[in-house]
Order: structure tokens, then C-alpha cells, then sequence
């Protein structure tokens, strides 16, 4: 057993600590506290990330990215959490897609996309699967109901396709380049067989962004409706082959897709843990109740025990599966991080509410941001799809099948 | 003997109220418009219009010229204001209360002659306590003497005037109060309470605090900071009755507010209850899957044992023969009340935000609303565990030296 972390991996940990610190919490509350959907959204702060490497960290070495190592990806995550989780999400959400152009996208999808990616500073990816009526039936199928899912359909023309429909909540939605979106191009048949992946330029005809959603937590982070009317999409932007569904279609991807989507949400509660047992501790030490500090208070000591309790064993398990990534070992524990880091993250950031709530009637708004940014684990890592999803990979042990996760 | 059965009065209090709320009050707060920005102003017409309908004076007696409600009937009617709009009912629950306590128990006749009138004649005239809540601090000084609250407003005497110099920084309903009941100290030992109008001047109302900033409102209602500056006040308006007895009047005023908070509860079970029988995943609607089932059963369990804490500490408070006689038990079951709802329609709202997936987190759908105010509830005030320590005093029989009883 060795927990060292080696020269690489320090070195891309303090790099994104000292961003974080001096980029990213400096504009967190700032940002977060400004009214709308969009308005959140700051490029500078993207700039500023993908000059350092974070935007681009998950492309492979021999693309021209710095391809950095799951347990290196890990580090920035909850590094760049630790000041803003919204942030460090907008940053992460492309090295999904990095992983997954990498390991599923043709040589000329490459050469088309990724150098795009690689170039331009505000070049963000995202990926289209959820619409209004197909959340969970995307996750996990119902096995009796061939048309539960995504309906967003695509029909063949020539050398292109022609995409109706609609999606919502995309990830980098109203500031995305290029999305990975899903279609029934069989509407007859269940989406493992009907669907397909493609790759939608946002400069793609008959395509445009609809409403961007406006949310209690993750602010900073975009989520948006894709509209598409008569969208016409080269056939060359098919990932993989047509008709074997999304999940097929990333069926080189042993590390993008769900595998790395589940490190990623457990990575980021991770940083946002560390930043509530933080903000505990120092408020613990110098806020005074009854005369004796908070700290000298059974109630408060039994509570920071339980959130570092929880926090260090987070790190433990976040850091094991980045750990198995990289050694391309796949497992349950993907998976079963990111349903338990929900439970975590929502049981943290309560704790340190609890601490600082002594305050009476106001509340300092970094505690309740906390509290606001880790709901949205409930719906996207910890729902009840997410956490029965699971049992397949136990059932079929170390062998996965990876693809579906596209939030 | 054991009835749960609600008088015909009783019922219809529950269904007027309701039916103001479904078809005026839940239109207006639930409109996404006002959803989703961070500000929220008071529904100050809505206010009006329940006034009117006699909600600011439901406790108050009908000597008085209130309804007259008991405790329990105070505790039905919050409930429903409370699923409408929690800080349209937290100034109600708070002047209703105030009214029957100060207007109906603690005031001599001459101060109610003077009083009265205009609180009765005036619809926009509400009611506020300003002072050290009776139990704050209680549980972070467990076991011990109260400790010094340097945050006191003082008193001094000059002839046939109090003048009272201070601030307070949190007082329920200040933004709307015409009245004031101010707890002063008037010497190392000695408290006093004085009826200080709103225009009496010294008296400043400060602020409120905002939705936005590096501290952010964490209360419901209007309240806000107090400040008092040589502000003079007759002696003839101290009211009667020692600290202990002020604090146990006050108590009255908790399972209404305890009531508002299972209104918001409720109004979140129902949203998700209604949404989980139309909403289709998985091949059946997601009521029918177990994993949604039990989460709606844990929000109806929840909900229906903070009801029965609320009705039970509202009845006790009515009938204190029914400790004496040994039916109820002697703990602080306004306490136990508050504390338990607060927890339990925080889970509530969660669950009922998670039914709703990504909708649940949205800023122009009411659940994150819900969720938001069910933690001001478990925040606000005192923290959660500091309010159960004042349980776990009662339950060791700690008596608190008489001293800083107040």
C-alpha cells in the first residue's frame, strides 16, 4: 500500500489550490449571488483556468493536452471545489467529453474537434440526453417499454441527419461549442438499439439554445434547453455506429461516460467538504456562546468529529477509485463514491450550517451556498436511478458497461 | 378521556383559510416571478386582506373585539397560512399571539383604554416583542448560569419616565409593528417591560437584513434590528407580572409559529404527492415505484406526529390542570414541539424537492422555495441542538438560579 502522491500529481494539485484560492473563492460568493440563469457565468474566470491547463487537463499527451492521470484529475477537482464546486464542474465537465472523444470519436472527429477544443479558450463541450419527460428512463431503461427515453429523433438525409426535438438541463448548454447529443433514429425500438450518439456544433443550422435554467444551487454552472428544428448534422458527426445506442457508442470510452462522470461528482463533494470542515473549524475557534467558544461545546466538538470523520473518509474512497482508474481496474466503487458522496456532501455542509447557526437570525452566506450546491447531488449522484444503477456493475463484477451517465 | 375531534368552528376557521390561501395567497407567492429572484417582499395587500378577515386578532378575546380562538384553533389556522406563505403567516402568528398575550393577560385596563382602540381600529397594526427571547442562550448555557448579555436595552428611571437607551439586533415584526413590547434592564438584577409605541421618539427601526450579501436574512417574517436612543417612555406604560411570568405567556406564541412551519411542510408533501401521480418514468408513474412511495409515506409520518406535537403543546398551554392532574406530561412540550417539527419538515421538503429531480432545485419551482425556509426554521433563533439542550434541562429537573431567571 503506498497513499503518495508522485511529482506530476503534487504538481497539478498545487497548481489548482493555488487558482482556486486566488481565482476561484474570490468570485464565488460574488458570482453566485447574482440573479438569473445565465448571468452567473463569467468566460474571464474560464480563461484564466484554461490558460493554466483545467480546461483541457483530461486530453491525452499525444493529442496535445496535458493528460494528466485520473488520481492528478481527482486532486484538481476537489482543489478547484474547495473554492467554487459550480467552477470547478464547468471546468471538469469537458474532460468528460475529452475522455470520451478520446476513446470513442474517429481520427477525423479528432482532428476536427479536438484541436478546436485544444485551441480556443472558450471552447466548452457538453452533452444533450435528458429531456422533459426522459430523466431516470435514459439512466435505466425500463426493460417493458420500448418508447420510455429520450425522443428527440433523427432521420436520414443523404450524407446528413435531420434532428427535431428538444433537450433540458444541458451541462455548458448557453455557453457550449460543441455537444454530444442523443436521438432515436428508431423511435420503435428501446434506446440500446434506436438511439445514437452525434456530435452537434453549435453552429450547426436549425440548432440553438432555448431557455437557460435558473437554480438554487450550482450557479455559476450553466444548464440550458437545446432546441433543435430541422437540425441538419453531418453524417461524419456520428460517434460510433448508428443504431447501437449511446451507450454503444462510447463503447471504447472504459474511462469517459459514467466512469468518469461518478469520480467527478464525488471528487467535487469532496472539495466542497473539505471547504465546510474549514469554515467550521475557524468559525469554532473565534465565535464565543455562553462565554466558552464554540469549540469548548460538546454539541459543536461532536459535530466537526463527524465532518472530518466523513470528510477523510470521502477522500479515502474518492482517491482509491481514481487510483483503480488509472490502473484501468473498474469497478461497483465508481458508482457507489458518487451515491455515497451525495450522502456526505449533504450531511457536511448541514453540520457546518449547525455550527453556524448560533448566529440567530442571519446566516453567513458561504454556509447556506454550501448547503444550496450539495442539493443538487440529490438529483444527479444520489437518486435513487443512480444508486439502483449500481447494482449492475455489482451483479457483473469487475466488467462494466459504461455510456449512459450523461449529466 | 381522549377527543381529537374539531368543533364546527374549528373546521370552519380550517376551510376559510384555506380556501383564502389556494385561491389568493398561493397564486401570488408561488408565482415564478416572485420565485425566483433572491429578494422577496412581504405580501404586504395579502397581509392586509387577511387582517381584515380577522387572522391579526384570532387569539385576541372577543371582549376585546377578537375572535377569541384558542391555542389549538391558532395552531389549525397558521397551518394553512403557513402552505400559502411562511412570512406572511409568521407576522400574523406573531401579532395574533401578542395581541391575546398583551392585550387580554398583561395589560392593566387604563393601558388597554389606551392601546386598544387603534390596534382594533387600524388593520395595518401589528405587534412585536423586543427583547432577549426568555429561552435564548438557555441550551448553550446548559447546566449553568445564564451568562451576561451585554446586548441588553437599558432602563433608567428619571421621575416619572423610563429612558431607554440600546439595540437589539433581531425583533419579529419590527418592519410592521405600530406597538412595541420592549424587555429593558433596569439595574444589575431588575427587568421591566414597556409598552413603547413605534413613533415614540428614540426609537429607531433599522434595516432589514437582505437575501444577498456576506450575511443573509435567516429569518421569516418582517423583522429587523431595534434601536433605542433616549427614547422616553411613561411609567404607567411598564407592564405588571415578573419575568417568569412574561416568559410563560410567551410560550404561547410557539406552537402557532411551530404551525407554520408544518404548513410548509404539508404544502411540500402535497406538491410532490400530486407531481409523483402524474410524473412517468420507469415505465409507471413514479408514485407506484417503492423508492418514491416511501419517501412520500416518510413526509405523511413526519408530518402527522409534528401535528400531533403542535395540537398537544397548544392544548397543554390552554389547560394547565391537565399537567397538574398528571394526564400530560411536564416537560416543555412547546419546546418539544418546535424542535421536532423543524427537523421533520426539513426532511420533508428534501424528500419532496428529490421526488421532483431536477425540478426540485429550480428557482422558478416552489420546492427549492420550501427547502430554503424549512432550514430557516431548523436555523433560526437557536440551533436546532441548543433548543433541545433547554429539553434536556427540564428533563434532569435543573432549575435555573432565580437570578437570571429572566
Amino acid at each position: 500500500m503506498d497513499f503518495s502522491l508522485n511529482e506530476e500529481q503534487r504538481h497539478w494539485q498545487a497548481e489548482a489550490r493555488k487558482f482556486s484560492e486566488e481565482e476561484l473563492r474570490p468570485h464565488s460568493l460574488e458570482r453566485d449571488q447574482i440573479e438569473g440563469g445565465f448571468e452567473p457565468w463569467d468566460w474571464e474566470i474560464i480563461e484564466k483556468g484554461s490558460k493554466l491547463g483545467f480546461r483541457t487537463l483530461a486530453v491525452p499527451k499525444e493529442w496535445g493536452g496535458p493528460g494528466a492521470d485520473f488520481v492528478s484529475q481527482a486532486l484538481v477537482m476537489a482543489e478547484l471545489a474547495r473554492g467554487d464546486s459550480a467552477m470547478s464542474k464547468a471546468f471538469s465537465q469537458n474532460w468528460k467529453w475529452s475522455h470520451l472523444i478520446a476513446s470513442a470519436c474517429t481520427h477525423d472527429q479528432k482532428e476536427r474537434f479536438l484541436k478546436h477544443f485544444l485551441a480556443d479558450h472558450r471552447y466548452v463541450m457538453g452533452r444533450g440526453i435528458t429531456e422533459p419527460n426522459a430523466g431516470s428512463d435514459n439512466r435505466m431503461p425500463p426493460e417493458d417499454d420500448p418508447k420510455a427515453g429520450y425522443r428527440l429523433r433523427a432521420v436520414r438525409d443523404g450524407d446528413h441527419w435531420i434532428l427535431n426535438g428538444e433537450k433540458c438541463f444541458i451541462a455548458n448548454g448557453s455557453v457550449g461549442s460543441l455537444f454530444f447529443v442523443d436521438a432515436r433514429t428508431n423511435p420503435d425500438v428501446n434506446i440500446r438499439s434506436g438511439g445514437t450518439l452525434f456530435m452537434v456544433p453549435k453552429t450547426t443550422p436549425g440548432f440553438r439554445i432555448g431557455k437557460v435554467f435558473n437554480k438554487r444551487g450550482w450557479r455559476f454552472y450553466q444548464n440550458a434547453e437545446l432546441i433543435f428544428e430541422n437540425a441538419r448534422v453531418p453524417h461524419a458527426n456520428v460517434v460510433g455506429d448508428v443504431g447501437t445506442g449511446s451507450v454503444k457508442a462510447g463503447k471504447g470510452d472504459t474511462t469517459g461516460g459514467d466512469i468518469f462522470g461518478d469520480l467527478e461528482l464525488a471528487a467535487n463533494a469532496l472539495g466542497v467538504c473539505d471547504d465546510a470542515c474549514q469554515m467550521a473549524m475557524a468559525y469554532a475557534s473565534t465565535h464565543k456562546r455562553a462565554g466558552r467558544y464554540l469549540m469548548e461545546h460538546q454539541l459543536v466538538q461532536l459535530r466537526i468529529n463527524e465532518m472530518h470523520a466523513l470528510t477523510e473518509a470521502l477522500r479515502s474512497y474518492v482517491m482509491r477509485v481514481a487510483w483503480q482508474h488509472d490502473r484501468k481496474e473498474h469497478s461497483a466503487n465508481a458508482g457507489l463514491v458518487m451515491n455515497w458522496s451525495t450522502d456526505v456532501i449533504q450531511r457536511v455542509t448541514r453540520l457546518n450550517m449547525e455550527i453556524h447557526g448560533a448566529e440567530g437570525c442571519m446566516m453567513i452566506a458561504r454556509v447556506d451556498k454550501l448547503v444550496r450546491d450539495a442539493m443538487v447531488w440529490t438529483h444527479l449522484a444520489g437518486d435513487t436511478v443512480q444508486r439502483v444503477k449500481v447494482l449492475r456493475r455489482l451483479g457483473k463484477g469487475a466488467r462494466i458497461a459504461a455510456g449512459a451517465n450523461a449529466d | 378521556m381522549y377527543d381529537l375531534s374539531l368543533t364546527p368552528e374549528q373546521l370552519e376557521f380550517r376551510d376559510t383559510v384555506r380556501d383564502f390561501v389556494e385561491s389568493e395567497v398561493k397564486p401570488a407567492a408561488l408565482n415564478p416571478k416572485r420565485l425566483e429572484p433572491f429578494e422577496k417582499p412581504l405580501l404586504a395587500g395579502l397581509l392586509d386582506k387577511a387582517a381584515q378577515m380577522g387572522l391579526r386578532s384570532l387569539a385576541l378575546s372577543e371582549e376585546a373585539g377578537g375572535a377569541g380562538a384558542d391555542g389549538l384553533t391558532a395552531c389549525i389556522v397558521m397551518e394553512e397560512l403557513g402552505a400559502g406563505d411562511v412570512d406572511l403567516a409568521a407576522v400574523l402568528a406573531q401579532t395574533a399571539t401578542l395581541a391575546h398575550v398583551l392585550f387580554d393577560r398583561l395589560m392593566t385596563p387604563e393601558q388597554r383604554k389606551r392601546f386598544l382602540p387603534e390596534f382594533i381600529r387600524n388593520d395595518g397594526n401589528h405587534l412585536a416583542f423586543a427583547g432577549r427571547d426568555p429561552g435564548a442562550g438557555a441550551g448553550w448555557s446548559y447546566h449553568r448560569p445564564l451568562a451576561e448579555s451585554a446586548a441588553d436595552v437599558q432602563a433608567v428611571k428619571q421621575g416619572k419616565e423610563w429612558v431607554v437607551n440600546g439595540a437589539l439586533a433581531f425583533v419579529p415584526n419590527a418592519t410592521v409593528a405600530k406597538l412595541f413590547a420592549v424587555q429593558v434592564r433596569t439595574g444589575a438584577q431588575g427587568f421591566a417591560t414597556l409598552l413603547v409605541p413605534r413613533n415614540t421618539p428614540g426609537l429607531t427601526v433599522r434595516e432589514p437584513l437582505r437575501a444577498i450579501g456576506e450575511v443573509i436574512r435567516w429569518h421569516h417574517g418582517a423583522g429587523a434590528g431595534v434601536a433605542f436612543k433616549d427614547c422616553r417612555v411613561p411609567a404607567d406604560q411598564a407592564l405588571g407580572g415578573s419575568a417568569a411570568a412574561l416568559a410563560a405567556e410567551l410560550a404561547r406564541g410557539v406552537p402557532p409559529l411551530a404551525a407554520v412551519n408544518l404548513g410548509l411542510g404539508r404544502a411540500a408533501f402535497e406538491a410532490a404527492v400530486e407531481y409523483a401521480k402524474l410524473r412517468r418514468q420507469g415505465g409507471r408513474n413514479i408514485i407506484e415505484h417503492q423508492a418514491i412511495g416511501t419517501k412520500l409515506a416518510d413526509c405523511a409520518i413526519r408530518l402527522e406526529l409534528a401535528r400531533n406535537a403542535i395540537w398537544k403543546a397548544a392544548w397543554t398551554l390552554d389547560h394547565p390542570e391537565a399537567v397538574a392532574g398528571r394526564s400530560v406530561s411536564d416537560l416543555p412540550l412547546h419546546t418539544v414541539a418546535r424542535v421536532y417539527t423543524a427537523q421533520a419538515v426539513n426532511e420533508v421538503a428534501l424528500l419532496a424537492a428529490e421526488c421532483f429531480g431536477a425540478m426540485g432545485v429550480m428557482r422558478d419551482m416552489p420546492l427549492q422555495k420550501y427547502v430554503h425556509d424549512s432550514m430557516v426554521f431548523v436555523h433560526s433563533e437557536e440551533t436546532d441542538g441548543a433548543a433541545k439542550l433547554a429539553v434536556a434541562e427540564a428533563l434532569a429537573g435543573f432549575r435555573r438560579p432565580a437570578a437570571d431567571a429572566a
